[in-house]
C-alpha cells in the first residue's frame, strides 16, 4: 500500500522513538532504582561512609560486618532475637493474610450473590469504610485491647476483617459468570458449599490479589505493634529498627544492613514470582 | 418494620455507649487495687530497661546475670526496649502489666507516680543505697516528699571542643564554667570557625533530635540561663515565653548556617566541626576520636551565668509489683560500686551514688570531664535557679510530659525558621491549658 | 487475564444482584448467607465502629491513659478547641491543611506518573519486564525503611545525596538545601518519597487496563491519521476509564493513611514538625506525648467524620461515572 520513501521514512521515526523511550526508561530506571541500590551497598559499607555524597554510592570497603552487628546486637533474651522478630512477623502476616482471606471472601460473596435482609445497607457501611485508615482508630483501640497487650493475638485479629479486601472480592465475585453456581445450586449445594467448592477454585487470582496486598501491608506495621507490645518475644521485625538509628552516633551501616534483612524475604519472593505478583495486582483493578 | 428498626438501632447504641463507659471507668477503678505488695523475696521479678549503646547493654545484661548467679533465691528476668519507644510504652503500658522494676527517664516520674505506677522506694531498698544516692538522683527521684527513683548515673552536657581546631582558627575557649563564652562571643566563636572550615559549618547540635527528649535537655539550659524557664509555679505563661526566652532561642535560631546536620553522627570526631553540643554518652567515642585534643566546655552564658542540665535515667519499683522485697534487692545490687563503675565506664556518665562518685576519674579535678563534675557541684532544682547554681534538674512535675512535647515541638519549629515568639507564645498557652484542664496535677 | 474476560462476559449477560431470575430464587439464602458475612462484618464492627463510638464518648472528658482519678467531663470543650483555640487549632487547622495537600498534589501527580510510565511500557520494546520489575521494586518496601532511606537521600549537608547530586550537576552553584527541616520543602520531600514508594503499584494496575483496549482501535486511528496526543484523548484515556476511578479511589486511601513517614521524619531526622504534622500524628502525639486521651479522641473522631463525607462523595461520583 505504502510507497518504499515512506516506509523507509516510517522505520526511521520509529527507530528513533525506540531510542527515545529506551532513554526515558533508562533515566527513569535509575532514579528508581537508585535509593535501592543505595540501600544495599550501604549495608555492605563502613557506617561514615554511607552518608559521604557521592562516596557513599560507591562499591568500596564491602564487608558482612554491618550484617553480624546486627544479628549480634539482637541475640540474648533481654534484647530478643533477630530470628525471633522475623519468626513474629512471618506469623503474624501469615495469621492475617490467611484469616483474612477466608472471613473477607465469604463476607464479600455473601454480598455479591447472596440475598439476606439489610445485605445492601450493611454493604453500603463496610464500602464508606474502605476509605477509613486503621490509625484513625487505632488510639481508642489501644485503650480498648489494653488487656491483650503483648501478644501475637493483639498484632492480628484488629486487621482480619477488612474492607479493602472485601471490596476487592466484591468486584471480582460480581463478574463471574452466574452459570456454575446456579447449576451447583440446583444439584443441592447451599450457599457455603457452593461458595468453597465452587467459586474458591475458580477464583485464585483473587485470592493471589489480597494475599500479597494484605501480605505487604501486615509486614511493614510500625505503628500498631510499637503502641501494643514491648515483650521481644512477640515484636515483629520493623520495631527492631529503631534500635540501630536511635543510637548516637548513628550506625547507618547496620540500619542499612538491618533495613536489607527487613525486605529481602518479600523481595525475594516478589523476584522468583515477579510475573504471577505483578499480574496479582494488576488483577485488584477489576473493572470497578 | 420502622419501629422494630428504630428500636434495633437504640439497642445498638446503648450497647456501645455501654461498652465505652465500661472501658472508661475500668481505667479509674483499681486506682485502690494500686499499692504494691512486699511477697516473701524470693521468686522472678521483671526488669525493664531502654536498648541504649551496645557498651551500655552489656553493663546491663553482666549486672543482671551477676546477680542471678551471686544468689538463688531470686530470679531477674530482663527486657531491653529500644529507646525511642521506651517513654511511650511506659505510658501505654497499665500498671498491672509494668515490670516489678523499671527504668525511666528522670523527669518522667513525676507524671507516673500521679498516675500511681510507682511504689515508695524506701519501704524495699537498704537505708545505705538510699543515703550512698547523691543528691542530685535523690532530687530528680523524690516527688511529694517521697522517693521513687534511684540513678545509677546522673548526666554531663556541655560543648564538646576541639583543640586543634579551635587553636588553628585563634580561638580562645572558656578554661572554667565562670568563664563561658557570652552569647556574641560564642556567636562569634561559632563564625569564626565556620570560615575556616572547608563546609563552612563549626558546630554540632544534634539537630536530628531537636524533636525529641533532647531539645528540652540541651537547650532549656540557655533559656535559663537567659533569664527565663520552662515553668514557674505552674503556669509558663511568662517564663517561657518572656522576653529573655524568646531572645535566647531567636540566637540559637541564628546558628542553623554554622551547623552540620551531622545525620551520620561523626560530625565532631571526624573533624568537620570544632565544637559539639554533647552530652557524657558522647564522651568513649569522642575521646577515642580526639584524643588530647578533646576539651570539655561550659554551655554559653547567655546572661544568667552558665547553665547545664542534669539528670537521667533513674529506675523505680512499679506500684503493681507483687515482690517489692525482691525487687529492692536486685537494686541494692544494681546500684553497687561495681555496676555503676562498670555502667560509667561504659557510657561517661558521672556516677550517681556517692562512693561510686568518689572513686571516679574522669568528673574530678585533674580528670577530662572536671568541668562538668564541677558544673554538677552546684545544681539546683528548676523551681530554684540562682545566678550561682549551674546544673538545673527539669521540673520534677506531672505535667512534664506536656512541658517537654511543647518546649521540643517549638525549638524544631524555630529551628525550622519559625518565630520563636509565636512559637513560645503558643507553647506556654498549651502548657497552661493543660496544668488548668489538670488543675494543676495536685 | 481471565478475569476480566469474564467480568465482561458477565455484564453482557447481565449477571449481578440486579438479576431477576437470580433474585426470585435467593429469596431462601437468610441464615447461612447472613452467617457468612457474619465474621467480617463483626470484625469491621468490632475494630472500626466500637473505638469510634468510644473515641466520641472519650472526646467527652478529659481523660488520660492509664488514669486514676475519676475523669472529668468535658462537654465540647475538645471540640471548641480543636476548631476555635488558637493553640489547639492552629496544628489542628495546619494538620489538615498539610493532609489535604498531600492528598491534592499526589492523587493526580502518581496517577500521571503512573500513568506515563504504563504507557511507556507498553510497548513491544525488548527488556521492558526489566524496566516493569524496577519500577515496581519500590511498592514492596515498608514505609518506615523508605523514610530511614529517604532521610538520608535528602540530608540537608553537602553529603546527602540530593544535595551531593544537585551541586555536581549545577557545578556547585545550586548550595546544599534543608529539604526536610525547611517549611517549603519538607511536604514536598515526604511527596516525593510517598510517590516513589507507591507509583509502580498503579503502573501495573494501569498497565494492565492499557493491555485490555484492542489494538484494531489504535490502528483504526492510525488510518484516520490521528496523532499520538488525539489517540491517547480519545483511545487510551476513555479505554483506561474504570482503572483509572479505581486508581484514583486506592490513592486517596493512601494519601489520608500518611503517617509512618511523616513520624519517622519528624521524630529522628529533624523533620519540620510544622510543615508534615498530619491529623494523624496530631492524634497520635497528643495521646503519647502528652498522654491527652480526650483531645486525642475527639481528633479522631474529626478525622473520621472528614474521611467519611469524602468516601461519601466519592462515592456518588463514581456512581454518576459508572451511570454514565
Amino acid at each position: 500500500m505504502s510507497t518504499a520513501p515512506t516506509t523507509a521514512r516510517r522505520n526511521a521515526q520509529r527507530t528513533a522513538r525506540r531510542i527515545r523511550d529506551y532513554i526515558i526508561l533508562t533515566v527513569l530506571a535509575l532514579v528508581f532504582i537508585a535509593p535501592i541500590y543505595y540501600l544495599i551497598i550501604g549495608s555492605f559499607k563502613p557506617s561514615q561512609e554511607v552518608l559521604a555524597g557521592f562516596s557513599g554510592f560507591l562499591p568500596t570497603d564491602l564487608s558482612f560486618a554491618n550484617y553480624g552487628s546486627v544479628i549480634a546486637s539482637l541475640s540474648s533474651d533481654s534484647t530478643g532475637y533477630f530470628y525471633q522478630f522475623m519468626l513474629n512477623s512471618f506469623l503474624i502476616s501469615a495469621a492475617i493474610v490467611a484469616g483474612g482471606l477466608i472471613v473477607n471472601s465469604m463476607a464479600a460473596y455473601s454480598f455479591a450473590r447472596l440475598r439476606w435482609r439489610g445485605r445492601d445497607r450493611v454493604f453500603v457501611v463496610v464500602i464508606l469504610l474502605v476509605i477509613v485508615p486503621f490509625q484513625a482508630v487505632a488510639i481508642p483501640l489501644v485503650y480498648l485491647l489494653a488487656g491483650m497487650r503483648d501478644t501475637l493475638f493483639v498484632q492480628i485479629i484488629p486487621f482480619i476483617a477488612n474492607a479493602f479486601s472485601i471490596y476487592l472480592f466484591y468486584t471480582f465475585f460480581l463478574g463471574l459468570p452466574t452459570s456454575i453456581e446456579e447449576a451447583a445450586r440446583l444439584d443441592g449445594l447451599g450457599p457455603a458449599g457452593t461458595f468453597f467448592r465452587i467459586v474458591v477454585p475458580i477464583s485464585r487470582p483473587v485470592f493471589a490479589t489480597v494475599a500479597i496486598l494484605t501480605f505487604l501491608s501486615s509486614w511493614g506495621q510500625f505503628l500498631w505493634p510499637s503502641l501494643t507490645t514491648s515483650d521481644p518475644a512477640v515484636r515483629p521485625l520493623p520495631l527492631e529498627m529503631s534500635v540501630f538509628s536511635g543510637q548516637s552516633p548513628v550506625d547507618w551501616g547496620s540500619v542499612f544492613a538491618f533495613g536489607t534483612l527487613l525486605v529481602l524475604p518479600i523481595l525475594v519472593v516478589f523476584l522468583a514470582f515477579q510475573r504471577f505478583f505483578v499480574q496479582s495486582v494488576a488483577g485488584s483493578a477489576v473493572k470497578g | 418494620m420502622n419501629r422494630k428498626r428504630s428500636l434495633a438501632r437504640t439497642g445498638t447504641a446503648i450497647l456501645a455507649a455501654g461498652l465505652a463507659a465500661g472501658a472508661l471507668s475500668a481505667c479509674s477503678q483499681n486506682s485502690s487495687a494500686g499499692s504494691s505488695q512486699t511477697g516473701d523475696g524470693t521468686g522472678t521479678i521483671n526488669v525493664w530497661a531502654h536498648q541504649g549503646q551496645d557498651s551500655e547493654i552489656a553493663v546491663m545484661q553482666a549486672a543482671v546475670s551477676s546477680f542471678n548467679s551471686s544468689q538463688s533465691k531470686i530470679k531477674v528476668n530482663l527486657r531491653l526496649i529500644s529507646s525511642d519507644t521506651y517513654t511511650s510504652t511506659i505510658t501505654n503500658t497499665p500498671k498491672d502489666k509494668l515490670p516489678d522494676v523499671m527504668e525511666m527517664d528522670g523527669p518522667t516520674l513525676a507524671s507516673y507516680v500521679y498516675n500511681q505506677k510507682l511504689s515508695p522506694l524506701k519501704q524495699y531498698v537498704s537505708a545505705s543505697t538510699v543515703s550512698n544516692a547523691t543528691d542530685g538522683s535523690t532530687a530528680e527521684g523524690t516527688y511529694n516528699g517521697d522517693l521513687y527513683g534511684l540513678a545509677m548515673y546522673d548526666s554531663g552536657l556541655g560543648l564538646y571542643g576541639n583543640k586543634k581546631l579551635l587553636d588553628a582558627a585563634g580561638v580562645a575557649y572558656p578554661k572554667s564554667a565562670a568563664d563561658a563564652w557570652t552569647a556574641d562571643q560564642f556567636t562569634t566563636a561559632v563564625k569564626a570557625l565556620a570560615s575556616k572550615s572547608p563546609a563552612g559549618k563549626s558546630l554540632d547540635v544534634n539537630e536530628s533530635s531537636l524533636g525529641n527528649e533532647w531539645a528540652t535537655y540541651a537547650f532549656s539550659p540557655l533559656v535559663e540561663s537567659a533569664g527565663g524557664g520552662l515553668i514557674k509555679d505552674n503556669k509558663a505563661d511568662g517564663t517561657l515565653n518572656s522576653s529573655a526566652s524568646v531572645k535566647a532561642l531567636t540566637t540559637v535560631q541564628g546558628w542553623k548556617p554554622y551547623v552540620d546536620s551531622n545525620a551520620d553522627g561523626n560530625a565532631f570526631p571526624n573533624g568537620r566541626v570544632a565544637l559539639a553540643w554533647g552530652g557524657h554518652w558522647n564522651y568513649p567515642t569522642y575521646s577515642k576520636a580526639l584524643g588530647s585534643d578533646l576539651v570539655a566546655l561550659p554551655l554559653p552564658n547567655f546572661g544568667g551565668g552558665t547553665k547545664t542540665d542534669a539528670g537521667s535515667w533513674t529506675f523505680g519499683i512499679s506500684s503493681g509489683t507483687k515482690n517489692g522485697k525482691a525487687a529492692g534487692a536486685f537494686l541494692d545490687a544494681l546500684l553497687s560500686d561495681r555496676n555503676v563503675k562498670a555502667m560509667t565506664d561504659a557510657n561517661g556518665a558521672p556516677p550517681a551514688t556517692k562512693s561510686a562518685l568518689a572513686a571516679d576519674k574522669l568528673y574530678q579535678p585533674g580528670g577530662a570531664l572536671a568541668l562538668w563534675g564541677d558544673q554538677l557541684n552546684h545544681a539546683c532544682p528548676a523551681t530554684a535557679v540562682t545566678p550561682s547554681c549551674i546544673a538545673v534538674y527539669r521540673p520534677v512535675t506531672p505535667g512534664y510530659p506536656t512541658i517537654t512535647a511543647k518546649f521540643a515541638g517549638a525549638l524544631s519549629a524555630i529551628w525550622g525558621g519559625s518565630d520563636a515568639k509565636t512559637q513560645l507564645d503558643n507553647a506556654a498557652k498549651a502548657i497552661d491549658q493543660a496544668y488548668t484542664d489538670n488543675s494543676n496535677y495536685q | 487475564m481471565t478475569t476480566t474476560t469474564s467480568a465482561h462476559t458477565a455484564r453482557r449477560t447481565g449477571a449481578g444482584p440486579g438479576n431477576s431470575r437470580m433474585r426470585a430464587r435467593r429469596q431462601r439464602d437468610g441464615g447461612p448467607a447472613m452467617l457468612m458475612a457474619a465474621p467480617a462484618v463483626l470484625g469491621l464492627a468490632a475494630f472500626v465502629a466500637v473505638p469510634f463510638i468510644v473515641a466520641i464518648v472519650l472526646s467527652f472528658y478529659d481523660a488520660q491513659l492509664n488514669q486514676v482519678r475519676t475523669p472529668k467531663f468535658f462537654g465540647f470543650t475538645q471540640y471548641v478547641r480543636l476548631f476555635t483555640d488558637p493553640v489547639v487549632a492552629g496544628p489542628f487547622f495546619r494538620s489538615l491543611l498539610n493532609n489535604l495537600v498531600f492528598a491534592i498534589v499526589v492523587i493526580p501527580v502518581q496517577t500521571a506518573i503512573a500513568l506515563g510510565l504504563a504507557i511507556l511500557l507498553n510497548s513491544k520494546l525488548k527488556g521492558i519486564p526489566v524496566f516493569r520489575t524496577i519500577f515496581f521494586m519500590p511498592v514492596v518496601f515498608p514505609m518506615a525503611l523508605v523514610a530511614v532511606i529517604w532521610r538520608l537521600i535528602l540530608d540537608r549537608s553537602g553529603n546527602g545525596l540530593l544535595n551531593a547530586f544537585t551541586g555536581f550537576v549545577t557545578a556547585g552553584h545550586f548550595v546544599p538545601q534543608d529539604w526536610l527541616g525547611s517549611a517549603g520543602t519538607a511536604l514536598g520531600a515526604v511527596i516525593l518519597l510517598s510517590i516513589w514508594q507507591g507509583a509502580g503499584f498503579q503502573m501495573v494496575i494501569i498497565l494492565a487496563g492499557l493491555q485490555e483496549i484492542p489494538t484494531e482501535r489504535f490502528e483504526a486511528a492510525s488510518l484516520d491519521r490521528a496523532n499520538a496526543w488525539q489517540q491517547f484523548i480519545h483511545i487510551t484515556l476513555p479505554g483506561l476509564r474504570n482503572t483509572l476511578i479505581f486508581v484514583t479511589l486506592y490513592t486517596t486511601i493512601m494519601a489520608f493513611q500518611l503517617y509512618d513517614q511523616v513520624y519517622i521524619l519528624i521524630k529522628t531526622a529533624g523533620g519540620n514538625q510544622t510543615a508534615l504534622q498530619t491529623v494523624l500524628y496530631q492524634g497520635t502525639s497528643s495521646l503519647f506525648d502528652e498522654n491527652n486521651l480526650g483531645r486525642a479522641a475527639a481528633v479522631t473522631v474529626v478525622f473520621f467524620a472528614i474521611v467519611l463525607v469524602i468516601a461519601l462523595v466519592q462515592r456518588s461520583l463514581l456512581k454518576q461515572r459508572t451511570e454514565e
